[in-house]
């Protein structure tokens, strides 16, 4: 009768832990995560590296989840400003193989590229003792990996990114006011990017193409 | 008949007690205020707002509504203002906006505010302001001053521009008041200090 109690108890106590382990208690992070909504599998394969372009990513790239992995830095670059909603979205206007330069406040410096669906991702063992505050650039290269020299946009943050990892949570995407400066893109306008005659890439990448995964000084 | 008085007893107490409380509470007066001894607003403009904004104000850090330390400028957040049609990152920082980070910065904590100005800016460090960037209390950003460098040393100095001098009473000489030294007649920072700042706001 004795051991049976002792049973029940370690019973309880170890529900009460489980639920605690698999609960998110942080209501403003829960909110957060609730508040992007589902994903999409018209737009883009869901729960893949091409998920939820636009969006903080580290919101649930983060210690509190609900990803498995973990982002230290990560967003989407856009080739022009795409106030489209959630239901008119188009795949072609994100940047493939754009090179972002990141140099933290050890001065370390690193470079990382978006893959089709202009997502770049940098995960803690990507850049160990990264140090904020952060200063970011964006170069898109006529052909990346074959014509590095000619290029085609390059952009540079105005000021440093504090301490906020994902890119979305200030360029909120479509938004351009007095609190965001819009989505991080290369061209202002659709007409400048039209006027470019840039070949946009296809995404998810066909099987036979092998995309630009290194900047040009990594290698 | 014990009772009774007991309870009549307890509810005499009871009535004069709030009786004495209602009368002793004053009728707010609308004309009284307390004064909030500022730093001086013409060097901030001058020499401090450009290091704070780039240093502190980004949208991410303290650019932020939710902020009771919020900065505005071009480098983060804008004043609103539906007509001037502000964009983050695009216009200048307007003088609005500059005025609006030195009230946020004064109110913050208005009687340590008052009480570092009436010692010339004696210890600076009691501000929250200056406390948090320098880790001696929690902040989210982490380390955002440091005691040696150039952003610490103007604000610093920007808080040690006296605003009040002390002048004899003229109901008893023997006696000093302090007396708020008119803008005009304030001595600004020195070369070094401005220096300090030019070099800060060069930031990152």
């Amino acid at each position: 009768m004795r051991l049976f109690s002792r049973l029940f108890v370690a019973a309880s106590v170890l529900a009460v832990a489980g639920i605690g382990s698999s609960c998110n208690f942080n209501p403003v992070h829960r909110a957060g995560v609730n508040n992007l909504g589902p994903e999409r599998d018209d737009l883009y394969p869901v729960e893949s590296e091409f998920h939820r372009p636009g969006e903080p990513c580290a919101l649930c790239h983060s210690k509190d989840g609900p990803a498995d992995s973990e982002f230290v830095l990560a967003g989407t670059i856009f080739w022009w400003d795409d106030p489209g909603d959630q239901q008119n979205r188009s795949y072609n206007d994100r940047v493939d193989q754009a090179y972002v330069r990141v140099l933290d406040a050890n001065k370390t410096k690193k470079c990382f590229v978006t893959n089709c669906n202009g997502n770049f991702f940098v995960r803690p063992e990507q850049f160990p003792r990264i140090t904020f505050p952060l200063l970011i650039s964006v170069e898109r290269t006529k052909a990346p990996g074959k014509d590095d020299v000619n290029q085609v946009a390059y952009r540079r943050m105005t000021g440093h990114i504090g301490r906020e990892p994902s890119c979305a949570i200030c360029h909120i995407q479509g938004i351009r006011d007095f609190g965001s400066p819009d989505q991080i893109r290369l061209f202002d306008t659709e007409a400048a990017f039209k006027a470019a005659n840039i070949k946009t890439a296809e995404c998810p990448p066909p099987p036979d193409f092998i995309p630009e995964t290194q900047c040009p000084e990594d290698k | 008949m014990r009772d009774a008085l007991r309870y009549a007893f307890a509810a005499g107490i009871m009535a004069t007690a709030v009786g004495s409380m209602s009368s002793c509470s004053s009728v707010p007066d609308s004309g009284r205020y307390t004064v909030v001894l500022q730093p001086d607003f013409n060097v901030y403009k001058t020499n401090v707002d450009n290091y704070l904004r780039r240093r502190c104000g980004t949208l991410d850090c303290h650019g932020q509504p939710g902020r009771a330390l919020r900065l505005y400028g071009r480098e983060g957040f804008r004043l609103y203002n539906e007509d001037a049609g502000l964009i983050s990152g695009f216009q200048p920082t307007t003088p609005e906006e500059t005025l609006a980070n030195f009230q946020a910065i004064v109110t913050l904590e208005p009687e340590e505010m008052s009480r570092l100005m009436a010692t010339q800016g004696d210890d600076p460090n009691i501000l929250l302001f200056l406390r948090k960037p320098l880790k001696l209390e929690r902040h989210k950003g982490g380390p955002a001053m440091a005691l040696d460098d150039p952003g610490y040393r103007c604000v610093v100095a920007w808080l040690r521009v006296p605003v009040i001098r002390f002048v004899p009473n003229p109901d008893n000489p023997d006696e000093k008041v302090p007396e708020p030294i008119p803008p005009k007649d304030r001595v600004g920072l020195t070369l070094r200090q401005a220096q300090d700042c030019a070099e800060a706001e060069q930031f990152p």
